[in-house]
């Protein structure tokens, strides 16, 4: 209990230590100081300062929030998924929200006209919300929905997606489909003060929402029919939790397009932290996961020599060797 | 004390085309401990899920506390009857102690914070099932008869007047079943937790049970004392297995001895 009640602070600490080096961190030499006085609001001090000024406050600080955000909710909804489907292996984007986001996101650069950018993350929503919704409705039987049929369904509806982006890619006019594949691949640099200010409300409701029900995903663990003899509406309390989890994915993934493996591990780094009861759980994986990200784009902003490499890639390449450090930690268990 | 906790009248259940309740009538009286006796496949564990609301009856009622088990809400029908299944899944990622806390799910709800009250039922239910010292544990590290406690335990803290067991001791030793049936038998009567108990021990049900139900064949085929139901014929019609029902000397309880075949007669 000791232990418990310093965890907290200091996954906060970790978190604000973040912040502040992502608010340092770029081409544009901002000091310390400089980055606290931005915040703070006083006066910058000269030319200098208040170009560092706008930097942090126009760029690196959206940016910053904007990855606490993602990397929060992909965390929070990687938990709601694991226990809905009992499954260490279940991540956001398992039950057919990344497959939709990415057809209405090409959708959205084939069908549209221009550049414009603010439809693709709209088409990117709704194809996540179209697809989580397609596989919910299949997996559905007049006895409820089984973990079973959700992953079943899962996998037949993201691969009749990626058929449908292999058909898209193959006929599309040269030249439309790259922006949507960088997309893809997951970028924060979407992060202006408009679209966290967008995003923000979602991820509150969606992660809030969630944390309201993180008893029932205590009891879903038992299995179904234990959780529904414990006293669980089991049906509901699956259907709140899958559609909670989805939407909460999708909204994100329409901002920052499709950041792999934050929502896979975080929740497990998390869990060997505060343990599995979720009402402990959500709010450390959502720390966790803003820490996490904001940290890999610190390093996917400035490890790259000429250019940004794509935050996707790094959560890839550095969450892999974690995954594999904490299942030979737990005896194969993650 | 009411004699219709549980009451079934004329209930028939089928999977499929497979007949497996054929017209059963069963009432458990207040404070009980029954046993429900019967072959692999009689129809115990399907009879039990009928009583938690699990399965509907495709004929006939059935009753807890002299309502339908569907006409509760689930929280309430939760605070009224708790079920025990062979043990908890076996790399569940919790400790003891919060296994047992989720027993109280029907009393604190989504949101309530755990009160005192919760935690007094959560001590008392794991000192009635010995698991004090293993309470920071995490249930993979227990063996089979520790986690059968737990799961005894989380549906003591339940603190539920009702409590269906489908075959709890199938895995135990013939000391955790001795154990499990005297932590039963406190429960029932120190708190009047009125047992319903699907088995196959016919040993310990003899020691242990009060009423003993004898189903085969989807129906039931007889009801009473250990005394009255656990004899010679009963047995073979049920079961198909011949065995000898004399007195244990020692408790004066029926005593039930399988007979090897051929061997009738023989020293």
């Amino acid at each position: 209990m000791k232990r418990m009640a310093l965890v907290f602070p200091l996954l906060a600490a970790a978190f604000a230590g973040a912040v502040v080096l992502s608010l340092l961190a770029g081409p544009v030499p901002v000091s310390l100081g400089q980055a606290l006085r931005a915040l703070a609001g006083g006066d910058a001090g000269g030319p200098a300062g208040e170009t560092a000024a706008r930097v942090v406050l126009t760029l690196r600080l959206p940016r910053a929030l904007l990855g606490a955000l993602v990397g929060g909710a992909l965390s929070s909804s990687g938990v709601a998924f694991q226990a809905l489907l009992r499954n260490p292996l279940a991540d956001p984007y398992i039950l057919g929200v990344s497959g939709g986001a990415a057809v209405g996101a090409m959708t959205a650069r084939l069908l549209l006209p221009g550049d414009s950018f603010l439809p693709l993350p709209l088409c990117a929503f709704f194809g996540a919300a179209l697809a989580a919704s397609a596989v919910f409705l299949l997996a559905r039987r007049r006895s409820g929905v089984s973990r079973e049929r959700l992953i079943l369904m899962g996998v037949i509806v993201g691969a009749f997606l990626n058929a449908l982006i292999m058909m898209m890619v193959a006929l599309a006019p040269p030249g439309r489909i790259p922006g949507a594949v960088y997309w893809l691949m997951g970028d924060l640099s979407l992060g202006t003060p408009g679209r966290v200010g967008l995003l923000a409300p979602y991820v509150a409701a969606g992660v809030a929402f969630l944390f309201l029900l993180s008893r029932g995903m205590d009891l879903l663990l038992l299995g179904d029919e234990a959780a529904f003899q414990s006293g669980l509406p089991v049906e509901r309390v699956k259907t709140a939790v899958y559609l909670t989890a989805s939407l909460l994915a999708g909204s994100v993934v329409a901002v920052s397009g499709l950041i792999g493996f934050v929502g896979l591990i975080v929740p497990h780094g998390a869990r060997s932290i505060v343990g599995s009861g979720h009402r402990r759980l959500l709010p450390a994986a959502f720390l966790l996961g803003g820490t996490f990200l904001i940290a890999a784009d610190v390093l996917a902003r400035t490890a790259g020599p000429s250019g940004e490499l794509p935050v996707g890639a790094v959560t890839a390449l550095s969450g892999a060797p974690f995954f594999l450090y904490l299942l030979r930690r737990n005896g194969g268990k993650p | 004390m009411r004699d219709d906790l549980l009451t079934a009248r004329d209930v028939t259940f089928r999977y499929g085309e497979r007949d497996v309740l054929v017209g059963v009538d069963l009432r458990v009286g207040e404070g009980k401990v029954a046993v429900l006796l019967g072959p692999n496949g009689a129809g115990k564990s399907t009879l039990l899920k009928i009583f938690s609301g699990l399965q509907r009856p495709r004929s006939g009622e059935v009753a807890v506390l002299g309502r339908p088990p569907s006409s509760y809400g689930r929280r309430e029908m939760a605070r009224i009857l708790s079920v025990v299944g062979q043990d908890p899944p076996l790399d569940f990622p919790m400790s003891v102690e919060e296994y047992v806390m989720l027993g109280r799910f029907p009393h604190h709800g989504f949101f309530g914070q755990a009160t005192a009250l919760d935690r007094r039922e959560v001590d008392r239910a794991m000192a009635m099932t010995s698991l004090h010292e293993l309470r920071t544990r995490g249930l993979g590290e227990l063996s089979a008869g520790e986690r059968q406690r737990t799961a005894v335990a989380r549906a003591i803290a339940q603190g539920a007047r009702v409590m269906l067991l489908d075959e709890p001791t199938a895995f135990l030793d013939i000391y955790h079943r001795v154990a499990f049936y005297e932590v039963v038998t406190r429960l029932s009567e120190s708190c009047g937790v009125t047992a319903l108990i699907a088995s196959h021990d016919l040993v310990l049900c003899a020691e242990y049970g009060e009423q003993i139900i004898l189903i085969a064949g989807g129906k039931v085929r007889a009801v009473g004392r250990p005394g009255e139901v656990l004899t010679s014929s009963n047995i073979r019609d049920a079961f198909g297995v011949d065995a000898v029902c004399d007195r244990n000397p020692v408790t004066g309880s029926v005593r039930v001895t399988p007979v090897r075949k051929g061997r009738e007669g023989k020293p």
